[in-house]
């Protein structure tokens, strides 16, 4: 603690717990990989020391047990769609899923002729983040991630609602 | 360089070129020698250019003569053994269309002679030739003794096509008619295991022929048909 240390009595922080939760989990949303095209490449460029997720708290996992993000990075064929949504179904509360790329987001070039493309991964998980671009780079996915980091922090999870 | 060393080199050159390579290892100066060696490395790329062109001249119009004597004797061969099975030969012999009815016992034929050797299936084509045209596969043999190629055109009945498997002759077939039968629809009879290669396996229709439409819905997932103001 360097500068801090010793320089203190006992203390206490108030906080309100929602945003204490909200805190925690923002600033360590794991992501579960989901690389289905070239935007796996630029995902995984985010990921590498240039770009360095690290550092917003987010570790590549490759089970959907151990994440709290998917990010569907690529085109999304019909066959797939099967398996993302049944991943999607695996992974724990609370999760969130980033659609990465137009292919992910409306089946991008595939829109017109392409017969086994998803026409949006929407249509099979529900998306909180679209991040534009064919593909994005990794500054454009760092910007949905602060995004969807920002949702996080909003959230309020112990607070009842009011119908 | 003065013009003396330049005469003095040329000799040398000339003496190493008719195969006296000790009169070039002898220079005492190294600059000398090493100039000299150039020269005769230039000397004799240069020579070997000029045969080059000569040797080109001389077979103009499409391939080595020897090339063109292999293509034709491999549909000779074949017109000569199944004279019933050949609809037409196309392209100086480089193209055959065969009946499909014997295409196993061929395909067998010309895998073994030792005139075609033809041991490897270089591709395995589909072709969708228009609503109203037949299907038709398309198998690129190539061998790798020989150095020769053939193409062999069969034509597959629209409503019901069936065509021979030659996955048993050559193992390369086993994916690329699982391509065609996914793509196309093309049964290859007695494939051993004639699944959908790419498309999910409860996938309706075959996606490459012309007359394919989508289907509406994909285990409840929408597939949207019309896309304006789809959004």
């Amino acid at each position: 603690m360097g500068l801090l240390e010793h320089k203190f009595q006992d203390n206490v922080v108030v906080a309100s717990m929602d945003k204490l939760l909200g805190w925690a989990r923002s600033t360590s949303p794991w992501f579960f990989q989901f690389g289905l095209a070239c935007c796996a490449i630029e995902m995984m460029a985010t990921a590498a020391s240039r770009h360095d997720l690290m550092r917003i708290g987010m570790i590549p996992r490759s089970s959907p047990r151990q994440a709290d993000v998917m990010i569907v990075a690529g085109t999304v064929t019909m066959k797939m769609a099967l398996r993302v949504k049944k991943l999607y179904e695996q992974m724990a509360d609370p999760k969130y899923v980033i659609s990465m790329g137009s292919c992910a987001t409306s089946g991008g070039p595939y829109w017109q002729y392409g017969y086994h493309v998803l026409k949006g991964v929407d249509l099979v998980v529900p998306v909180d983040v679209y991040v534009p671009g064919c593909p994005p780079r990794p500054e454009a996915l760092i910007e949905g991630l602060l995004k969807l980091q920002e949702k996080i922090q909003a959230e309020r999870p112990l607070t009842k609602k009011i119908a | 360089m003065t013009s003396d060393q330049d005469t003095f080199i040329a000799d040398a050159v000339e003496k190493a070129l008719a195969g006296d390579m000790d009169a070039i290892n002898s220079i005492e100066d190294r600059s000398i020698r090493g100039k000299a060696k150039a020269a005769l490395v230039k000397a004799k790329r240069a020579a070997k250019a000029e045969q080059k062109s000569e040797s080109s001249e001389e077979s103009q119009g499409g391939g080595t003569p020897e090339e063109k004597v292999v293509q034709s004797s491999l549909s000779a061969l074949l017109s000569s053994v199944y004279p019933d099975e050949i609809i037409e030969i196309l392209n100086e012999g480089k193209v055959v269309q065969l009946k499909p009815q014997k295409w196993n016992e061929i395909a067998t034929f010309f895998r073994d002679h030792a005139d075609a050797l033809l041991d490897q299936l270089e591709c395995l084509t589909g072709v969708d030739l228009g609503t109203e045209e037949p299907l038709q596969v398309r198998y690129n043999l190539h061998s790798m003794k020989h150095r020769h190629k053939i193409e062999i055109l069969i034509n597959a009945d629209r409503v019901k096509p069936e065509i021979p498997t030659v996955e048993t002759i050559w193992r390369m077939a086993d994916w690329f008619e699982r391509e065609v039968y996914d793509m196309y629809g093309i049964v290859f009879t007695d494939h051993r295991d004639l699944r959908r290669l790419l498309c999910p396996e409860d996938w309706e229709g075959w996606p490459l022929r012309k007359d394919y439409e989508e289907q509406e819905s994909y285990h409840g997932i929408v597939v949207p048909k019309v896309k304006e103001g789809w959004e």
